[in-house]
């Protein structure tokens, strides 16, 4: 019978399966220290020890700080939070990458630098961008601490089988480096709504996705979460075996593994999705977060909408517009590039890599940071801001008058001291525009790295299609 | 289950608003709950009474994986949160933990509930009623797994 990718790495790793649920082995579990006290806690209270310590991987991440390493954390809730982790590390005997490691970073940049994250693989961590992973064709979800645990004690998971959604994306794009990764994520979930995902686990496929790079991949398969979605997925191919070859954990007899991944990897023809959705790419716009959730996207040639118009008869949709944009004290009807900016933050699990860094580095190169505005870069991990720096791309950012700093999540959610001001307006490569999330009162447009930078230049939104990227 | 309503007439209500951000690092569940609901509702709070339900729009819970999210509302005495449909991973947390029922309502029925309606929940039967408009809605069943899930009280007591 014909299958899906999914279907082939969910039934590789039913252990027990009985009237639709399953019990799923974990291939990978990456831990983090804001969503994994508590986890430890129960198995200290109930005796139980780390099933497989060496399949599980932590590292520190949400809340620390990215000024200098060499301090001490002042904040104390986030001192314990990191203390914590390193004391449950040492107890039950789990690799940790410390907040002086070289490997240290976001924990979905350091799975896949490090070769943790393999095609056919099921990874969860305590974390809904998990998702990322999926990239390599891994089946990765994000899970609640209580589901922490249960994988820390067992490497199990219980579940009930997703549903399955293709998302085709055809076509080219007329401008890769102007039209990027993230505005073909952005305009996929503007299309289907933060809850057009919920229940299916998405396998992104067609051209467009095919012609992407793996980090371009990570970008599109990281906010699958924001669709509502399980988890997303890519095939593998030539491109994914490349670039985890020679990793850090990666398998010593690669070669193998390659073979087996060519040969099983793959959507069988024939196989049928329980939903199906097709964009072409060929006419995406840059694209910018006007509301305050990450469908509530428009063109940068477009206007702030008006609810009505939005809502097209929904009055929930109407409504939901309303609140949005007095929010993000806007006005229905102005244009998006008129938008002043106040702050702008490079970084995040969503647009933190070395490929992310080097495009937003060709706006910059040579330019000045708006005197009205307060711009960060943010390497996603210890290795990105290394290879970054190898080729001089945190002096061109420096010297622009950003401000270059330590790897972590940093401002995507306002758990370490990168927060927004109340009232102040970002432009950021992050991935949720909520309200407060990049802290209480801060406006958030989502918008990809090339965009945030060119924004951090002029202090409004500007069309990078008209800059010269290439 | 009986207790009063505190109704959201909104969508989309994400766990950044439910428990934001800076309060991950709180360890403490009764201090947690003394922060629920603050981003989108400064008062809860002070307003939220032991038994209470949370009211609400589609998409209840999307965002992050956080399970501080349920379980601040959860010790700040709500029982159950009846919404028109969930994230997943805030329904799975809510469940897995029993920290509260996640309860699918349809449309009439959200739209005739009021803030501060007295309910009667009764999952057995899968009848709300509403005491204060003397009226009677069905929620959306358990499926079968979830179901038995809830009656163990959470997946570390649930025996397959």
């Amino acid at each position: 019978m014909s299958k899906t990718l999914f279907e082939k790495i969910w039934d590789s790793h039913i252990v027990v399966e009985e009237n639709g649920r399953s019990l799923l082995y974990v291939d990978r579990h990456l831990v983090h220290e804001v969503t994994s006290p508590q986890a430890f806690d129960g198995l200290r209270l109930n005796g139980r020890t780390v099933r497989r310590t060496d399949l599980t991987f932590a590292t520190m991440d949400h809340n620390v700080p990215t000024s200098d390493r060499s301090l001490p954390i002042i904040d104390q809730t986030s001192s314990t939070q990191i203390k914590a982790l390193e004391r449950n590390c040492k107890e039950f005997g789990i690799t940790l990458f410390d907040i002086h490691s070289p490997n240290q970073g976001i924990v979905h940049v350091i799975g896949p630098e490090l070769g943790i994250t393999l095609p056919g693989t099921t990874i969860v961590c305590g974390d809904s961008h998990t998702s990322t992973h999926g990239a390599f064709g891994a089946l990765a979800f994000g899970i609640g601490t209580s589901d922490v645990e249960h994988v820390l004690a067992t490497q199990c998971i219980m579940m009930e089988k997703p549903k399955t959604f293709e998302i085709n994306i055809n076509g080219k794009r007329k401008n890769p480096h102007a039209v990027t990764a993230k505005d073909i994520i952005l305009s996929i979930i503007r299309k289907i709504g933060t809850s057009g995902g919920t229940g299916t686990v998405i396998e992104y496929r067609g051209e467009t996705i095919s012609e992407l790079t793996m980090e371009q991949r990570m970008t599109i398969c990281n906010m699958s979460i924001e669709a509502g979605a399980r988890a997303g997925l890519i095939a593998p191919d030539e491109k994914t075996y490349q670039y985890l070859r020679g990793r850090k954990y990666a398998p010593k007899n690669y070669d193998e593994y390659v073979s087996l991944w060519r040969e099983t990897l793959k959507t069988d023809s024939g196989a049928r999705f329980d939903k199906s959705f097709t964009l072409s790419a060929e006419n995406i716009a840059p694209q910018v977060s006007w509301g305050t959730n990450p469908a509530m996207t428009t063109d940068v040639t477009g206007v702030v909408p008006f609810p009505d118009e939005y809502g097209k008869g929904n009055s929930e949709e109407e409504k939901g517009a309303e609140k949005a944009l007095q929010y993000m004290n806007l006005k229905a009807g102005m244009a998006i590039t008129d938008i002043a900016i106040d702050r702008v933050f490079i970084g995040s699990c969503t647009n933190s890599r070395l490929e992310d860094l080097m495009e937003a580095a060709k706006v910059v190169k040579g330019k000045k940071v708006s005197s009205r505005v307060r711009a960060m870069v943010v390497p996603g991990s210890q290795l990105v801001k290394k290879n970054a720096e190898e080729i001089g791309l945190d002096k061109i950012f420096k010297d622009a008058g950003f401000e270059w700093r330590e790897s972590g999540c940093s401002m995507c959610l306002g758990m370490n001291p990168d927060i927004l001001a109340s009232g102040e307006r970002c432009a950021s490569t992050s991935n949720r525009n909520f309200e407060g999330r990049q802290g209480t009162g801060g406006r958030t447009h989502l918008v990809s790295p090339v965009m945030a930078a060119a924004a951090a230049i002029h202090g409004h939104f500007v069309d990078v299609r008209e800059l010269d990227l290439n | 289950m009986k207790g009063s309503v505190i109704k959201y007439e909104r969508d989309n209500i994400d766990t950044d608003v439910i428990l934001p951000g800076p309060y991950l690092k709180i360890h403490d569940y009764a201090e947690l709950a003394t922060h629920a609901m603050e981003g989108l509702d400064k008062d809860f709070h002070k307003r939220v009474k032991p038994g209470d339900f949370i009211v609400a729009g589609r998409n209840f819970g999307c965002g992050s994986s956080r399970e501080h999210a349920p379980i601040a509302l959860s010790y700040s005495g709500i029982k159950a949160v009846l919404a028109l449909s969930f994230a997943r991973i805030f329904y799975r947390n809510a469940v897995d933990g029993a920290f509260l029922l996640p309860i699918e309502i349809d449309e009439g029925a959200y739209k005739d509930i009021s803030d501060t309606d007295l309910l009667e929940v009764d999952i057995s039967t899968n009848e709300i009623k509403n005491l204060t408009k003397n009226k009677i809605y069905k929620m959306k069943p358990f499926p079968e797994l979830i179901g038995k899930i809830i009656e163990a009280g959470g997946l570390f007591n649930y025996k397959p």
